[in-house]
């Protein structure tokens, strides 16, 4: 115990910088993959590359549980809502990656049932360009949304939020006032009603007993 | 949902919904199951999630920018599609490409399927808990990307074949390369059979799951190692045989159950076939021209567009106006790494193809999904599914 | 016996005719009347059987320079397992104004989706198919994107997910079950599901 007292086991610094050094190392990406990128992104993931040396090494195949969406491949309009769903689904923070041209702008499918880019359903963080990229393009993005990552800051938007849910509360109490006032009359001579009922119910209650 | 089975008792089932976005259905695929419990009652496939265009595409360019789009069909082997293609608008012409090469198409096409076979054997281990198995396939792939690297300029996407020839020649030790990598395949599958063989829990998983018989898989179409699972020994290069395969001495691989095993198991076996045969041809890659001369349908070689008057101008028409294939239709199949990758070509005698539909090997397949999956678990849907290898691309063109 | 005797035969019982177009192997152009019988000729009776219906394509003859003749063509190709190499053609000539071609996914498994892309692409009807909808494009898609004269840049959104519970109630059907009471989410306008659409 007194050996470690003397040792210096308190670390200060910025909870901005804390926060943003976790998220930042542990982005757990969710792959979408629908086409070749798809393929390319498998080859990122095992030996050669590894994509575990920057933290994201669990592919998280549900929306609740992952970070960074990165969609690899084509996305037809056939495909378009269930993409625009996953992203509804999945929790804050989250960020985007377009793998590859198909994602970014449509590719070279410049045709009726392909979306031109996904920049027309879901904001986009970062843009890969390839057919397919290689592994060491998808890399450079990572690090690229790590230093994005790094630059957020999380008091700031932790501030708007609750000043946005302040905000919010307020007009939601106002509006309730509101109403309440309006139903005011109304409430009151339900209530007469209400207990009007009542007392003839235990009237019946008490007869019936009595017979 | 509440129904009565067809002995009149009453079932509780209940809708559930796999995909498209499923780690198991590489790519995008879809199914709709009532399910009893754990056990599949019924199943409906939806497909034409990467449906891109290919055929609304290609009318809108040269014969030869049809190539890229090819590659995109059947992305883990995409070379081969390359070929395939360019076989048959060569046939439409009646030209015979140079030797070479015709055996380095053979070489490149051989290598191509071994990497599309390792892709389906890793993924299906993946996809019942392997993941072993699946940095083990992944190596010697790797090793051929680097080949593709050097060969071609990309890893997936390659373009490397062009009407009348190849995009380029072989470089400076490419046999080496090959051979390295042919040495490294044989070391991964010798692995592989060393975690799928006698492994329980994987037996357990995919033997008898997912049978299908003989005439059913060919009622539906299926084509490639997926009906030689089901003992049906067809497959193109024997049958209508195409750039002296006749003459490489290797074996048609034929399983006999027609289940989940015997599928992934027929795909280890063709990678050592086509081992073999990459050996043979590799002792055939004899120097010589790889393109034809002829410059109405291939592009002459581009010193020669600064040394004489033809060659200059055979670059400039085939660049700007594209090769012109004889009027007519034709369909030609080959035999690609999941079946017979076929193309009907129907051309008017311009610059462009007037029209080029797709046989993909995955459709039909994926159309007798319902068949392997009902009555079995939804746990056993996964296997099956990595064991038919349906490729999205192709499958929605 | 070869292709060519076969394709005797056909002209012989069903009025075949040879589709010159075809200068690499055997097309016959049969009537859309005869194709039924025809493909079953193929398929159970003929000297050399072909057991697989390896493709079916949809044509559009609309920009064809001088063309005569219908609109449209739907060619089958069919593929001998028993006598390895043997390929043979069927075509059927379509008018735009009937765009009718009985079904053959009776006899062939794979003819059903086969089918069901050439009337998605096409727009060619085949009288007789169990469940004729579209197979690649999206349910809300309105024409026939590979008719010549669809323009390939117009877009068309899907404002929601497709939906598949209606054809799974099919299906059960079709193994001997029987409906009592539906699923609750067979209701298409139901606000929970239509929450990630697309909205204009």
């Amino acid at each position: 115990m007194g050996n470690e007292a003397e040792k210096p086991n308190i670390i200060t610094s910025s909870l901005d910088f804390l926060v943003n050094w976790g998220r930042s190392n542990s982005l757990w990406p969710f792959p979408y993959g629908t086409a070749c990128c798809a393929i390319e992104f498998m080859s990122t993931e095992v030996g050669r590359y590894d994509l575990s040396r920057i933290g994201s090494e669990y592919v998280r195949f549900t929306p609740r549980q992952s970070d960074v969406l990165l969609v690899a491949g084509t996305i037809t309009y056939k495909q378009a809502p269930i993409l625009k769903r996953i992203y509804e689904q999945m929790a804050e923070p989250r960020w985007v990656i377009a793998m590859g041209a198909c994602a970014s702008s449509g590719g070279f499918y410049d045709c009726y049932c392909t979306v031109p880019g996904i920049d027309h359903i879901i904001p986009v963080d970062v843009y890969i360009g390839g057919c397919p990229p290689r592994p060491e393009a998808f890399f450079d993005a990572m690090f690229d949304l790590q230093k994005k990552v790094k630059d957020e800051s999380f008091m700031k938007q932790r501030a708007e939020s609750v000043k946005e849910q302040l905000e919010m509360i307020k007009a939601k109490t106002a509006e309730a006032k509101r109403e309440a006032k309006a139903s005011v009359h109304e409430k009151v001579t339900d209530v007469k009603v209400f207990m009007k009922e009542k007392e003839q119910n235990l009237v019946k209650k008490a007869q019936f007993w009595k017979e | 949902m509440i129904v009565l089975d067809p002995n009149g008792e009453k079932l509780n089932l209940m809708p559930l919904n796999v995909g498209p976005s499923h780690p198991a259905t590489h790519g995008c695929l879809r199914f709709l199951t009532a399910m009893d419990g754990e056990t599949i009652v019924a199943s409906v496939e939806e497909i034409g999630y990467l449906h891109r265009g290919f055929e609304k595409m290609v009318e809108r360019g040269t014969w030869q920018q049809v190539v890229p789009y090819t590659d995109r069909l059947n992305y883990c082997s995409a070379i081969m599609n390359n070929i395939a293609f360019c076989r048959t608008v060569e046939n439409m012409f009646g030209v015979e490409i140079p030797e070479r090469c015709k055996v380095l198409r053979v070489i490149v096409n051989e290598l191509s399927r071994i990497n599309d076979h390792f892709v389906c054997v890793a993924a299906a281990f993946q996809d019942l808990g392997g993941t072993t198995p699946f940095m083990y396939a992944f190596n010697p792939r790797e090793e051929i990307m680097c080949i593709w690297e050097k060969l071609t300029g990309a890893r997936l996407t390659n373009s490397f074949a062009r009407i009348g020839g190849l995009s380029r020649d072989s470089y400076d030790g490419f046999e080496q390369d090959v051979l390295n990598a042919l040495n490294s395949t044989e070391k991964a599958l010798k692995d592989l059979h060393a975690c799928l063989d006698r492994n329980r829990i994987f037996l357990d998983r995919t033997v008898g799951i997912g049978k299908i018989s003989a005439e059913k898989a060919i009622s539906y179409g299926w084509t490639g190692p997926c009906l030689r699972a089901s003992g049906v020994a067809a497959d193109l290069r024997k049958d209508e045989p195409y750039y002296d395969y006749e003459t490489y001495d290797w074996e048609v691989v034929v399983g006999t159950q027609g289940d989940c095993n015997d599928r992934l198991q027929v795909r280890l076996a063709e990678i050592e076939e086509s081992v073999k045969i990459v050996r043979q041809a590799l002792k055939r890659l004899a120097p010589g021209p790889v393109d034809i001369v002829d410059p109405r349908i291939r592009v002459p070689a581009h010193k020669l567009a600064y040394q004489d008057m033809e060659g200059l101008i055979g670059r400039f028409k085939s660049v700007y106006e594209g090769i012109r294939v004889p009027e007519g239709e034709y369909y030609c199949g080959s035999e690609c790494a999941n079946g017979e990758l076929g193309f009907t070509i129907i051309s008017d005698g311009s610059g462009h193809p007037y029209r080029i539909k797709v046989r993909p090997p995955c459709l039909t397949q994926f159309a007798a999904f319902h068949e392997l999956v009902e009555g079995g678990l939804l746990a056993d849907s996964m296997a099956v599914l990595s064991g038919l290898n349906i490729i999205a691309g192709e499958l929605d063109r | 016996m070869t292709v060519e005797e076969i394709f005797a035969a056909l002209e012989e019982m069903f009025g075949a005719k040879r589709e010159m177009q075809d200068k690499w192997g055997v097309t016959a152009v049969v009537p859309a009347t005869y194709l039924h019988n025809a493909v079953q000729y193929l398929k159970d009776e003929a000297g050399i059987k072909f057991e697989m219906l390896v493709d079916i394509a949809g044509v559009d003859y609309l920009t064809y320079p001088n063309h005569e003749g219908p609109r449209f063509a739907v060619s089958y190709a069919f593929k001998s397992l028993s006598a390895p190499g043997s390929r043979i053609r069927l075509k059927v000539l379509v008018s735009e104004d009937s765009l009718k071609v009985p079904t053959v996914s009776d006899l062939y498994a794979n003819a059903n989706w086969y089918e069901r892309e050439v009337f998605d692409q096409f727009g060619i009807v085949f009288t007789g198919h169990p469940d004729l909808r579209r197979l690649l494009n999206h349910v809300e898609f309105v024409g026939h994107p590979l008719r010549k004269d669809y323009p390939a840049q117009k877009r068309q959104w899907l404002s929601t997910n497709d939906y598949l519970l209606p054809e799974l109630e099919k299906r059960l059907e079709e193994l001997g079950y029987k409906v009592v009471q539906r699923s609750k989410e067979v209701e298409t306008n139901d606000n929970e599901f239509l929450e990630g659409s697309i909205k204009e």
